[in-house]
């Protein structure tokens, strides 16, 4: 890209003070930015949240969304998948591929990533870490795609999933340790994956301000980091493959500076708390979705508009990936037209705007200066605050995150009612139902039910051999109640034809869990997941 | 007349509970009661629900399309047992043919995102109030 404005003036990667005093992108404390030239050769990674039906459409999805100039994929999986439950379990059913992709085998990890060229593309998923990594490195078998070489991310919740996102029914030490040994794995298989993404998208989406989604993202992120370097495993070891997946709602400047306060209590945090040394460690990376929250059901364009304003934002700010939050998504996952528009929003951004041509282009300003300080100091107080009252362990499973965010859905609720906070469309600037037609036939298209998967599942089930399935899920229970770690295991039994189903099944009766957490009928299981262990 | 109690629920693994949070809320503050019996439920397990706590009114949160197969089949359970307890729905994935449909099937009233609280709650006590007026038309 040209370094130079329409009118012929020349631009420099990066602006420092008239006097070439304080601070310069790349350098300690990464205020401006992870690297002193950011976007000096590649934009950042542009990709789309995709995944609906089964394996092979999902796949189909990606083979579109790269032919149109994506650089990354999310994959997202649907409910049951989220939820750790297989299509044929009896409250799954109708949820089957409708809100992400069905992932519950082997088969369909290799169906969703067939052809899909690792070596150029990094592969991200919003699925349960532990199943997604499982089901990446088996896919990467499949191709002969060497896992040292592996670039890609998965995201972790282990402290907050349970209270406002798709819940596991897993014990939160138990989260904690399958969140450690997916970094742990990588930090000795995959050196290039990003094995622990701290995902505060998902727990803020229920209403969260950027201060305290960023010190609820903090607190969790340095209780796994002290666990794995009790663990013994040494930091810089590990710490160059953390991350950090942010929400970006519409208070733009806010948003701006709580990345750079991010960046900067991050470094502090790594070098001053945890001892690393290496700059890959201390310099944080961010990827971003644009807020899903803040889009409206009611004239569903002004969503292209919001996507536009934060994805400009988080330019601005300079994250390393970004996914723009779909104009339907009051109403569903994205469609393909969504897809293209989401993509084509980043490509104007990136193309025509030349927005990342400089880094950190609003560091010096008064205002984003000020507001960056203050927010810093606020994520600090409030990180202070929460880890003075208990273990964050203890707090989850007491059930103190989950007030936090029904107080904060809550509020945010109130502040929309109220008129607090205008939300054009809903609040104010309405218009008449049945005016409000513009792209609303688009956005409320739905994805049916994959009944048809759920069949091939059972089918599956019942076809499969038993008995490499059953030893597998011995040997996933015998695991859980020893100390080894949990990711080979999990790619073993999924290797054995077993399913996530009766992975999380078998890891809960290892547990001493009740088998069904619904208490339904447990679905056509001939194997017995549930008397295993 | 006593205050109405409502019983809000969410269906099969919808998780989004965002607004079935502030739909309890609209409705404490309009002087109701609220049984919020929370996620994953069945059709079954809300009609039990429902009936043992003695609910005027159940509401089901929605935010996937399994709502589409399961409030039906709700509506259906609660005539099976021979509950006279209204359904009510909301969510902002219901579209106004949705509506319609789920109107077809039984529910007494469908909220979307276009709609406000007050729209709510006036629905809850006329609701209420026809119920306990069969109730004692019945006695």
């Amino acid at each position: 890209m040209k370094m130079q404005t329409r009118s012929g003036v020349p631009l420099q990667h990066t602006y420092l003070a008239p006097d070439g005093a304080g601070e310069r992108p790349g350098e300690f404390p990464f205020t401006r930015g992870r690297l002193a030239n950011a976007h000096a050769h590649t934009a950042w990674i542009q990709r789309e949240l995709s995944g609906e039906g089964n394996g092979q459409r999902s796949n189909a999805q990606i083979r579109y969304l790269l032919e149109h100039g994506q650089t990354g994929i999310d994959v997202i999986g649907d409910a049951p998948t989220q939820s750790l439950l297989d299509p044929d379990h009896p409250l799954a059913r109708e949820a089957v591929g409708t809100q992400g992709v069905s992932l519950c085998r082997k088969q369909d990890f290799l169906d969703l990533f067939e052809g899909v060229p690792f070596d150029r593309v990094s592969i991200s998923s919003s699925a349960p870490a532990f199943l997604a990594l499982s089901g990446l490195v088996l896919a990467a078998r499949e191709a002969k795609f060497p896992l040292e070489r592996l670039r890609g991310s998965i995201l972790h919740g282990p402290l907050y999933t349970e209270d406002c996102s798709y819940a596991w029914h897993l014990p939160v030490d138990f989260r904690v340790r399958l969140a450690l040994d997916c970094m742990e794995f990588c930090s000795r298989h995959m050196p290039k994956f990003h094995a622990y993404v701290e995902d505060t998208y998902f727990f803020s989406e229920s209403g969260l301000t950027p201060v305290e989604e960023m010190a609820l993202g903090f607190v969790q992120l340095r209780h796994l980091v002290r666990k794995l370097i009790a663990r013994g495993v040494a930091v810089d070891t590990f710490a160059p493959r953390i991350a950090l997946l942010v929400n970006c709602g519409m208070d733009f400047f806010e948003e701006i500076a709580k990345i750079r306060a991010t960046r900067r209590l991050y470094a502090k945090m790594m070098r001053e708390e945890f001892g690393a040394t290496n700059p890959r460690s201390i310099s944080a990376a961010i990827t971003s979705h644009t807020s899903g929250l803040s889009l409206t059901a009611q004239q569903p364009v002004n969503n292209i508009v919001r996507g536009s304003i934060q994805a400009l934002a988080l330019v601005l700010a300079g994250v390393q990936a970004l996914e723009i939050s779909a104009f339907d998504e009051a109403y569903r996952t994205p469609s393909k037209d969504a897809h293209i528009v989401g993509l084509r929003t980043q490509q104007i951004l990136d193309l025509e705007a030349g927005a990342a041509k400089v880094t950190d282009p609003l560091g010096g300003s008064y205002f984003v200066e000020a507001l960056t300080d203050e927010l810093e100091r606020r994520i600090r107080a409030r990180i202070d605050e929460i880890e003075a009252i208990d273990d964050p362990e203890a707090l989850s499973a007491r059930g103190f995150f989950r007030d936090v965010f029904h107080q904060s859905m809550e509020t945010a609720q109130l502040a929309v009612e109220k008129g607090d906070v205008a939300l054009i469309g809903v609040n104010a600037h309405t218009l008449a139902e049945e005016d409000d037609r513009l792209l609303r036939d688009v956005a409320t298209a739905k994805i049916e039910t994959w009944h048809s998967h759920t069949k091939e599942i059972s089918q599956f089930k019942r076809q499969r051999e038993p008995a490499p399935v059953r030893a597998a899920l011995e040997r996933v229970a015998t695991a859980v109640t020893g100390s080894e770690n949990l990711v080979p295991r999990v790619v073993e039994a999924l290797d054995a034809s077993a399913t996530i189903g009766e992975i999380a099944t078998t890891m809960r009766h290892a547990l001493g869990m009740p088998p069904d957490i619904f208490d339904q009928a447990p679905p056509g299981d001939p194997i017995g997941a549930r008397h295993v262990a | 007349m006593s205050r109405e109690l409502v019983a809000l629920a969410i269906m099969g693994i919808d998780q989004h509970e965002n607004g079935a949070i502030a739909v309890a809320r609209v409705l404490r503050e309009a002087q109701m009661k609220v049984a919020y019996l929370g996620k994953f439920h069945t059709p079954d397990s809300v009609a039990e629900k429902a009936i043992s706590e003695g609910a005027d009114v159940v509401g089901i949160s929605c935010h996937s399309w399994e709502y589409m197969r399961l409030v039906p089949q709700l509506v259906e359970k609660l005539k099976e047992r021979g509950a006279d307890i209204p359904v009510i729905i909301g969510g902002s994935v219901i579209t106004p043919e949705d509506g319609e449909k789920m109107r077809e099937a039984g529910v007494a009233a469908v909220f979307t995102s276009a709609s406000d609280s007050e729209g709510l709650i006036e629905c809850v006590r006329a609701l209420s109030a026809a119920r306990e007026k069969r109730r004692s038309v019945d006695s």
